[in-house]
């Protein structure tokens, strides 16, 4: 069992947990993620690795609670356990000195890349950080990002009619300006939807687009293939190829993002996940 | 001499169909002792080297004959530790049954439903008996993977007074047994039943952990442990690689395997983890693992099941009374044609197949005869689901983690015929060796790394 040590709540439904795992934090780098299962009928489901220490043994998570499990885990307090939690799994985040980097992040991403940036400013990269939300009041983390970032810009609004949001403007902005201020590496962590449209905004201009994508899994070890994606026409492995590709190497997003809905319906608590682009609505 | 054996109560096909209880009911007291009187215990035993795991097959029915189960179940423990589980599924009719006396003239003795019974009536009486257990050697043994394999070294080992650790990655110990094997053929009480009786020998299991990734196989080898035995299955997913094989509602066996056995989607919501299933139902394959996908495709409610194979019944590799309980339950088969894409509904839903017809040309290094694709016979299938299930090879996170040791072509480890790898102080056996076989294989292959080890150990 896995005890939960702390349990906070940083935004309406959104929450960070602190969990007893010392062989996961031992072995944790930025990028990575791990499987839980609240009780022995749970389903397994995966989470970002949002920060960890080896010494206390403690992995944390930022969850937004969208469905049951996490609804479920909500409900939970310090003291309580997690039945199963196994990681660090799927592959490290690249990690360099590229020069200027562009962050973006949405959702429990504006936690979960924390991580990813720490140890880019760690290579004495230059970051710049767009964080995309709805509203004020669901822009939660800023005052972490802004410790990793040179500098950190909010995008607030819902997205518009033609999938464009507060983030995809801004940064269409930062992209006329690239060759007086070139950008070396953009990486993304938010919705698929947002991920997507980055990836074809940064592609005429050839920055390489990190994205960090999530299909549905069961396993995380690379034996059930629910994850599975292509990747310049090879089926590629979410979470033991990834989860972190090459947002211009992807193909087939529509299929990724219907895969990604197969279990989708009305009971999904989060109406914005239910996006325009995606063919299950 | 009596040429037939005497049949298994199993569950009408039409009750079957709506559930996950066990098919085959088992023999009852009356039934065994009736089997077991038809052996007529051959001087030459060749019902016994039929069997890979070599169990005194003449000795242990001749306890029974004499009424005395306790006695019988102590012959089969010497060879085997899953007996429940072998019995279930071993494939006997091309292995012991196969080679009975008997078999020349009528139906061979029912070796395998004989050692059900004794596994299940041990089992009702409660109290399983532990053997005994050797003074500690102070050795330490890794046994990685919790199949079948790792579960008989694991015993093997403890037995003989070594401390055993098994890792887990996953959440429960029993691997395929487990995550492939539907309840419907093998309980998964059964199956606990043994990892439990493994645990009582005083061997540590660690589940949630994976080699590879929380411990390389070098650092097992530089911290506490004199050595190693790598049983980590096959658990690599094949694709056919053709055209919308991505597509929403395709999946491939050990996804839907897993989602209704491992996680009991069956049981959903009681159970979190769902499983979506359509109407039109084909399975890719001709194995096992498509049996077993295309008759839990039935119990979870699709109206029809098809199993796509590329050859004919005759090349099947599945076992034939897998394919009779499938053919009961209404599963219809399409032979000799081959799957070249799928197309979607407009949404990314897979709502079609596009077949071409095959026959059987020249054979192959394996001996059977190779299908071709018969041109201008291509065809279309209307489907909402597709289990693609072609077979596995072995994962590649220790291989990858572990430069030092050898690999074949097929990513499968590379050993001696007692299980010893190019790495030192490694043993290896089951699927990641063999590539996709039996549990007898697994556990055979594991019996044999067991003792090599036992001597290493002992030097
Ligand atoms: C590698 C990886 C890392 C992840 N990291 C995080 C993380 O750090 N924090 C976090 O909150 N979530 C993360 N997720 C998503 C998370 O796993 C899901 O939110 C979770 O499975 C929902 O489970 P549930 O039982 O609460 O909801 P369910 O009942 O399973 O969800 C209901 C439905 O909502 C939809 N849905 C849920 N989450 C999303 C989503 N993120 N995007 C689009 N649709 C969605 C799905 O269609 C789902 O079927 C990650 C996923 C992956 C694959
Ligand atoms: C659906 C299906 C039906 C079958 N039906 C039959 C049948 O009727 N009769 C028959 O004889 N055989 C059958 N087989 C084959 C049989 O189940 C296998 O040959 C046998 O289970 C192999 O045993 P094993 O111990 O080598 O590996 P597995 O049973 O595959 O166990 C390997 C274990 O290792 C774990 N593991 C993997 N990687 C790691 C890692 N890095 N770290 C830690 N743990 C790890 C896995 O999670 C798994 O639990 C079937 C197989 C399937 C899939
Ligand atoms: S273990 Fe399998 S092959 Fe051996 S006797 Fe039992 S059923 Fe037959
Ligand atoms: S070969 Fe058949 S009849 Fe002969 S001893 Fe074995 S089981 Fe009995
Ligand atoms: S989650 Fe099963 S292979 Fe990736």
């Amino acid at each position: 069992m896995f005890p939960i040590v702390a349990h906070e709540e940083l935004a309406p439904k959104v929450h960070r947990m602190s969990v007893k795992a010392p062989i996961v934090a031992e072995k944790s780098k930025p990028g990575q993620f791990v499987i839980l299962i609240v009780d022995e009928k749970g389903e397994r489901v995966p989470f970002t690795i949002s920060g960890w220490d080896a010494s206390k043994g403690t992995v944390d998570f930022v969850y937004i609670e969208v469905g049951k499990t996490t609804c479920r885990l909500g409900s939970l307090k310090p003291g309580d356990q997690l039945a199963h939690f196994v990681g660090p799994l799927g592959k490290p985040a690249e990690i360099d000195h590229y020069g200027h980097v562009l962050a973006v992040a949405s959702g429990y991403g504006a936690s979960a890349i924390l991580p990813v940036l720490k140890a880019l400013k760690e290579k004495e990269n230059r970051i710049t950080t767009i964080l995309q939300a709805p509203d004020r009041e669901r822009a939660f983390g800023c005052a972490e990002l802004e410790e990793v970032s040179d500098r950190l810009v909010l995008a607030i609004g819902t997205p518009g009619e033609d999938m464009t949001v507060s983030a995809t403007r801004l940064l269409r902005k930062l992209l006329a300006n690239h060759p007086q201020n070139p950008i070396h590496r953009v990486i993304v962590m938010g919705s698929l939807c947002l991920m997507r449209v980055i990836s074809e905004m940064t592609r005429p201009y050839a920055i390489k687009t990190m994205v960090h994508l999530t299909p549905l899994m069961v396993d995380g070890t690379g034996m059930c293939g629910a994850c599975r994606l292509s990747v310049k026409g090879n089926n590629r492995f979410a979470c033991v190829h990834g989860p972190e590709f090459d947002g211009h190497e992807v193909d087939g997003w529509d299929v990724l993002m219907a895969r990604r809905c197969t279990y989708a319906d009305e009971s999904v608590l989060q109406q914005s996940f239910q996006c325009r682009g995606c063919s299950q609505w | 001499m009596n040429l037939n054996r005497v049949e298994m109560p199993k569950q009408e096909p039409e009750d079957r169909r709506r559930n996950f209880d066990e098919v085959a009911t088992g023999y009852t007291y009356e039934m065994a002792m009736e089997e077991a009187s038809r052996c007529i215990q051959c001087k030459k035993r060749n019902c016994q080297q039929g069997c890979p795991v070599n169990i005194d097959i003449p000795d242990f029915i001749k306890h029974l004959q004499d009424g005395n189960i306790e006695a019988a179940s102590r012959v089969l423990k010497a060879k085997t530790s899953l007996p429940g589980i072998c019995g279930r599924v071993c494939p006997q009719e091309l292995q012991c049954e196969n080679s009975c006396t008997l078999n020349k003239k009528g139906a061979p003795v029912a070796i395998g439903r004989l050692e059900r019974f004794i596994a299940d009536w041990e089992r009702s009486q409660g109290a399983v008996s532990t053997p005994e257990i050797a003074p500690s050697t102070g050795k330490c043994v890794a046994v990685v993977g919790t199949g079948p394999s790792g579960l008989t070294v694991a015993s093997d080992l403890a037995i003989r007074g070594h401390q055993v650790t098994m890792f887990e990655a996953l959440h429960v110990a029993g691997g395929v047994l487990m995550y492939g094997i539907p309840e419907f053929r093998l309980p998964k009480e059964i199956v606990q039943r043994e990892v439990q009786y493994v645990a009582s020998l005083g061997v540590d299991i660690q589940l949630d952990t994976v080699i590879g990734i929380n411990y390389s196989l070098d650092e097992l080898l530089n911290t506490k442990y004199h050595a190693v035995y790598l049983a980590t299955g096959a658990g690599l997913p094949q694709f056919l690689r053709v055209p919308g094989e991505n597509l929403n509602m395709v999946y491939s066996a050990n996804e839907f395997l897993t989602r209704t056995n491992l996680m009991k989607a069956y049981l959903y919501p009681e159970y979190a983890t769902p499983v979506k299933m359509g109407k039109k139902v084909a399975v890719i394959g001709g194995g096992n693992v498509a049996m077993d996908s295309a008759r839990c495709a039935v119990r979870l409610g699709a109206q029809e099941v098809y199993v796509v194979y590329r050859r004919t019944r005759q090349e099947m590799p599945a076992r034939l009374e897998e394919v009779e309980n499938a053919e009961e339950e209404g599963i219809h088969f399409h032979f000799l044609c081959n799957p070249t894409g799928f197309i979607s509904d407009g949404r990314n839903n897979v709502s079609a197949m596009e077949l071409i017809r095959m026959k059987l040309g020249e054979p192959d290094a394996s001996g059977r005869r190779r299908p071709v694709p018969i041109e201008g016979s291509e065809y279309t299938m209307d489907v909402d689901t597709v289990i693609v299930s072609l077979g596995t090879s072995p994962n590649p996170l220790i291989s990858s983690t572990t430069p030092d040791l050898e690999t074949s072509r097929w990513g499968t480890v590379v050993t001696d015929e007692r299980g010893k790898t190019s790495k030192a102080r490694v043993w290896a056996g089951g699927d990641i060796v063999s590539g996709g076989a039996t549990v007898i294989s697994a556990m055979g292959e594991g019996r044999r790394a067991a003792s090599a080890m036992h001597e290493f150990l002992s030097q």
